[in-house]
């Protein structure tokens, strides 16, 4: 079958053969195509971003990430959760706000600043 | 106050030509319009930047953090909400008159990094007509109102132009619980990067309706619903085949102007196809001192391409000589190239070129000639005008440095 | 009058029968078309010197879309009493109650939008006509070439942009160039200054692109530019600075008529009692003037669409000029219905085509069309050939508000004492304005004074009004002291049009309240500019919520329901 690689925006267009349960790739520029075939076959994940709310005036929402990718059968779970999340206080860009995700050992990060000056 | 180099613009482009000129040696002013700096990446929550430059899958915000803390470690004075007014020719390069929060300010440099980027096309651009309605934004409106603002532009909702920003929006949309009826786009095939087909649309079930554009929106205070037209190969509706989609919010993602208010302002010349300035290998306009960098340039896919043609500009801005330029003609079935321009004297061992095919095409050939000599050739399996194509050619080896060509061929 | 001869043309024209009876005022007309610009065409045959057509005539299986009144039901006005109460917030309206304010009298208008200048007053291109076209012993001519006259001094008063340059109508052949020799005379005699005839070579100066085909123009350097709603919000304004009331989301949706009197006024804010009513209602004068029952005149909506060209765009010329009458169309000039238009550069400096003038069955229908995109391209674009469509950044429609008869109506109603009508204004309504509504301010006074009202001046009448900054435009010197004592006109906000916080907050404390997103626009430009808010409209959004303390998704574009958002993010389906 043919898929399209959506790990970088290079986006190769894979084709993929399943041959005695083994699963052949080609097309894929670099390594990582491969493995994404392969998931995409038996377990399709994906990295998800989105946003919180937060009551810290000048950022009525603040954006975050998927620190790694989630089962895509989840990815509307995750948006129920950061609809449960507020954030308070300014805080660094990286924080952690959800330590595992699922049990799949992919944390929630923030992906925006929030001690930059605010005018 | 006089800087050796002005950046007019802390977006990617600007950052890294700061940045770069500053690493130089020169005093650099950056002046930025907003509070804060990282331009449109502030708002492009999503992930897939720096890719090429970091090899990681960045958000918007944190592709632009990187840049901002590295900005920090140099002595690049930064101006924030301060807005250019004016640009003149004086003795020895510009004078720049700005608005800031302190008042009205003028300061001479030797250069101007333009790194204004780009606008979007509106309704109008596209001859959308029916009522003026609240409900129909700009792709970019729209994400500011969801992920600045953190409001919902609407609730059931009609995408306009399959480019990356209108599947983007479509995929953001949906998750934040907004049911999208329907991406439309009025070319043949769908305009944006084939992933985001994949993993924005296939992946939510949002279905791409092709050949189909918006023609008409109805509603007295906010949209109620939009007329739907097929369109022909010369993309002009068909009459007779419209239809009505109920829905409250129409998302435009009908393309990027580069913006060049002050490169017109300084009658600086710009390319047609691109509608940025013409520029030369390292960025600078046919107007000596001039550079211009990123979206402003000419629209690009990918940020790390925007920090790559700031780097450009940032460099060769400090380290200025005079000028050999020489065309650079296209022929085949090219929609742009840039550079326009070769400098002879710029540099020519390196030279990175970027280019769009005008049409989907496979097994194609380009060749980059001078004179009659063939200095770079590469197969093209398959071209697509969304996906800009980036070389880098030597023409070092070349015997005669001038008619210089880019051609694409049928393999 | 026997009308059996045009009742016979219109079968043999149309094939309809109409059936047509009259009073002392007016004609009125029943019966049922297929075309609704058969309606109206059948209207004006039955125009007959002093009397008015009521046009019945259906379209057949159209209804008629309710008329658009605004979300909202409260009391505020319930129980209230005013001397002046003013119907409709456009040009007329506002004019009308300003001057009133020269009057100590307790003035009320209503408007049903959330802003004044929401109908035809804001959407046309606001040329102050020199009146060149226009016929002899109208009040059109009257107060038009008086109205020009006042406009300098007016917008100075209300600080408002007036630009007088002049208007230039080309000709492509002597013979026309022979007749316009008519049209100079009659200039004269109407008292129109300076009109004269161009030579080739002198209109080749003024304006090169059309040096190909002109062999002379019209000049009339009396025309004038404004805008018009900034002038409407300016009388507005100055109406409130001077004591009236001006209030917003009010429809009219019924009056009752006691002893030949208006004696109550209902709303959808409650029910108020007036000595006088002034029904300046624009396309809706007739019904108003029909709730009062004094039904004698009809208004036909008549669609006009004007296109913005980017003023950077090449073809783009620098004057505003217009194609006179070719041979062909030689018959209509002077005939009232084609006035000027062209290439039409506006007070604010931008460029617009058009516009053209489609008689539509919806009041309210200011939708735009490609249509009308199309045939005021054609139309106009005939003096500029170096124009593209691609230089077209904008357009909109307005909905025009004539009389069959084609002439403004100004009086005291015959039927109900205390109500004056002013209506059929169309062009050169913005042009007349400040000429009429002197004169019926006087009306008023007087009506009042017979009805034994005490009408005395108001020694407090301010007739300035105070011009809003615009940083733009202030030398450096002075944009730098203004930044230095306020901040925030050193932040721009919209980048296109070069507007800063400062003057969109200025715009928000509007003596009239509003604080809608194109209510910001209409007064200082932010979202007019390129872009077309693109960049701007989230930030006024943000800037509106923090000024006037709601949320972001609470703010509107313009009318009540018109909300940017429909809900916070994390609330959808809540």
């Amino acid at each position: 079958m043919e898929m399209v690689c959506i790990v970088c925006p290079n986006g190769c267009r894979l084709t993929v053969t399943r041959q005695d349960g083994q699963i052949a790739v080609s097309g894929n520029k670099c390594k990582r195509g491969e493995s994404f075939a392969v998931g995409e076959l038996t377990h399709p994940t994906r990295s998800v971003t989105g946003s919180v709310r937060s009551t810290v005036k000048g950022y009525p929402v603040v954006s975050v990430k998927t620190d790694g990718e989630i089962p895509k059968d989840k990815i509307f779970d995750l948006m129920s959760l950061c609809r449960d999340l507020t954030i308070t206080q300014p805080l660094p860009i990286g924080t952690v706000l959800v330590d595992d995700l699922f049990g799949t050992g992919v944390r929630l990060v923030t992906t925006r600043d929030m001690e930059e000056a605010n005018e | 106050m006089r800087y050796d180099v002005a950046v007019i613009g802390g977006g990617p482009a600007g950052l890294a030509a700061a940045i770069r000129a500053s690493e130089q040696g020169a005093s650099v002013l950056l002046i930025e319009r907003e509070a804060k700096l990282g331009g449109i990446l502030k708002q492009c929550i999503h992930d897939g930047f720096g890719v090429v430059r970091f090899g990681e899958k960045l958000s918007g915000p944190e592709y632009a953090d990187r840049f901002v803390k590295k900005l920090r470690q140099t002595n690049v004075q930064v101006s924030l909400l301060s807005f250019v007014t004016r640009t003149e020719k004086c003795d020895d390069g510009y004078k720049l008159t700005y608005v800031c929060k302190e008042g009205l300010k003028q300061v001479e440099c030797g250069g101007i990094v333009l790194a204004t980027g780009c606008r979007e096309r509106t309704r109008n651009g596209i001859g959308i007509h029916g009522d003026r309605c609240a409900g129909v934004y700009t792709a970019g409106a729209a994400q500011n109102l969801v992920n600045i603002l953190g409001v919902m532009p609407g609730k059931k909702v009609v995408v306009l132009g399959s480019g990356d920003i209108g599947l983007i929006m479509a995929r953001r949309l949906t998750l934040e619980g907004a049911k999208v009826v329907g991406v439309y786009e009025a070319k043949p095939v769908a305009s944006g990067l084939t992933r985001n087909i994949h993993q924005c649309l296939n992946d939510f079930d949002i279905p791409l309706h092709l050949s189909s554009t918006v023609t008409r929106v109805f509603g007295t205070t906010r949209l109620e619903k939009v007329e739907i037209s097929k369109v022909d190969e010369r993309m002009r509706p068909i009459v007779g085949t419209e239809q009505i989609v109920e829905c409250d919010c129409l998302v435009l993602a009908v393309g990027l102007i580069p913006e060049n208010e002050l490169a017109r302002d300084l009658q600086v010349p710009l390319d047609p196809k691109t509608k940025g300035a013409i520029v030369d290998q390292n960025c600078q306009t046919l107007a000596e001192g001039i550079f211009a960098c990123g979206n402003a340039l000419h629209v690009n896919d990918l940020v790390d391409y925007v920090s790559e043609s700031g780097e450009t500009a940032g460099s060769a801005v400090v380290r200025r000589g005079k000028r050999k330029l020489r065309p650079v003609s296209t022929e085949g079935k090219l929609l742009y190239v840039v550079p326009q321009r070769i400098d002879v004297n710029g540099g020519i061992d390196k030279v990175v070129m970027y280019f769009r095919a005008s049409e989907e095409l496979t097994n194609q050939r380009l060749v980059v000639t001078a004179g009659d000599e063939t200095v770079f050739s590469k197969v093209y399996a398959k071209l697509l005008p969304p996906e800009m194509e980036r070389i880098v050619v030597n023409f070092d080896t070349a015997h005669t440095l001038d008619d210089f060509t880019v051609r694409l061929e049928d393999k | 009058m026997d009308f059996d001869k045009t009742i016979k043309q219109v079968r043999k024209r149309y094939g309809v029968d109409v059936s047509v009876r009259e009073d002392e005022r007016s004609v009125f007309l029943s019966g049922e078309c297929d075309k609704w610009s058969d309606v109206v065409a059948i209207g004006k045959m039955f125009v007959t010197e002093g009397k008015h057509v009521v046009n019945d005539i259906a379209l057949k299986g159209y209804v008629a879309p309710a008329e658009r009144l605004p979300a909202l039901s409260d009391n505020a006005l319930d129980g209230t009493d005013w001397d002046v109460v003013v119907i409709g917030g456009g040009i007329s309206g506002c004019a009308v109650a300003r001057e009133l304010t020269k009057y100590k009298l307790r003035i009320l208008l209503v408007e049903k939008h959330s802003d004044v200048a929401r109908g035809a007053s804001g959407a046309n291109n606001g040329m102050v006509h020199a009146g060149i076209d226009l016929k002899h012993r109208c009040l059109k001519l009257k107060y038009g070439v008086a109205g020009n006259a006042l406009y300098g001094d007016v917008c100075k008063e209300l600080g408002v942009d007036f630009r007088r340059s002049g208007q230039y109508v080309i000709f492509d052949s002597r013979l026309i160039r022979f007749f316009a020799k008519g049209t100079v005379k009659r200039a004269v005699k109407h008292g129109i200054p300076g009109v004269r005839i161009l030579g080739k070579k002198e209109i080749a100066q003024v304006e090169p692109r059309v040096k190909d085909f002109a062999v002379g123009a019209l000049y009339a350097p009396s025309t004038g530019y404004v805008s018009p709603y900034q002038l409407t919000i300016a009388y507005a304004e100055n109406a409130v600075q001077n004591g009236a009331k001006i209030c917003l989301n009010t429809a009219v949706t019924g009056m009752d008529v006691e002893k030949g009197k208006v004696a109550r006024i209902c709303t959808n804010r409650g029910t108020f009692t007036a000595r006088c009513v002034v029904n300046c209602a624009g396309v809706f004068a007739d019904k108003i003037a029909e709730m009062a029952g004094d039904r004698y005149f009809s208004i036909h909506p008549r669609r006009g669409t004007d296109l913005m060209l980017d003023p950077k765009a090449e073809g783009v010329p620098s004057q505003t000029i217009s194609m006179g009458p070719t041979l062909k169309s030689l018959s209509k000039f002077g005939s009232g219905s084609t006035k000027g238009g062209g290439v039409i550069r506006t007070a604010d400096g931008n460029y617009l085509l058009g516009p053209d003038a489609v008689e539509i069955p919806d009041r309210e229908d200011t939708s735009t069309d490609r249509q009308s995109f199309d045939s005021v391209f054609a139309k106009h674009s005939g003096v500029c050939p170096t124009l593209r469509r691609s230089d077209v950044i904008a357009y909109f429609s307005g909905v025009r508000a004539p009389t069959y008869e084609e002439d403004f109506i100004i009086e005291r109603s015959a039927k109900v004492a205390n109500l004056v009508h002013v209506a059929g204004i169309q062009s050169p309504g913005i042009t007349a304005a400040p000429a009429f509504s002197k004169d019926v301010a006087e009306i008023v006074k007087d009506y009042l004074l017979s009805a034994g009202t005490q009408v005395a001046a108001n020694e407090r009448f301010d007739p300035v009004r105070p011009r809003p900054v615009k940083a733009k435009s202030l030398s450096d010197a002075d944009r730098d002291e203004l930044i230095k004592s306020d901040p925030d006109f050193g932040k721009i906000v919209c980048r296109c049009e070069e507007v800063s916080l400062g003057e969109i907050k200025r715009a928000l404390r509007n003596p009239l309240g509003v604080t809608t997103v194109d209510g910001v626009k209409r007064r200082v430009r932010a979202g007019m500019g390129r872009c077309q808010g693109g960049f701007c409209m989230p930030l006024i959004v943000d800037i509106i919520a923090n000024e006037t303390g709601v949320q972001a998704e609470d703010v509107t574009k313009d009318d009540i329901g018109s909300n940017v958002a429909v809900c916070k993010i994390k609330e959808v389906g809540q």
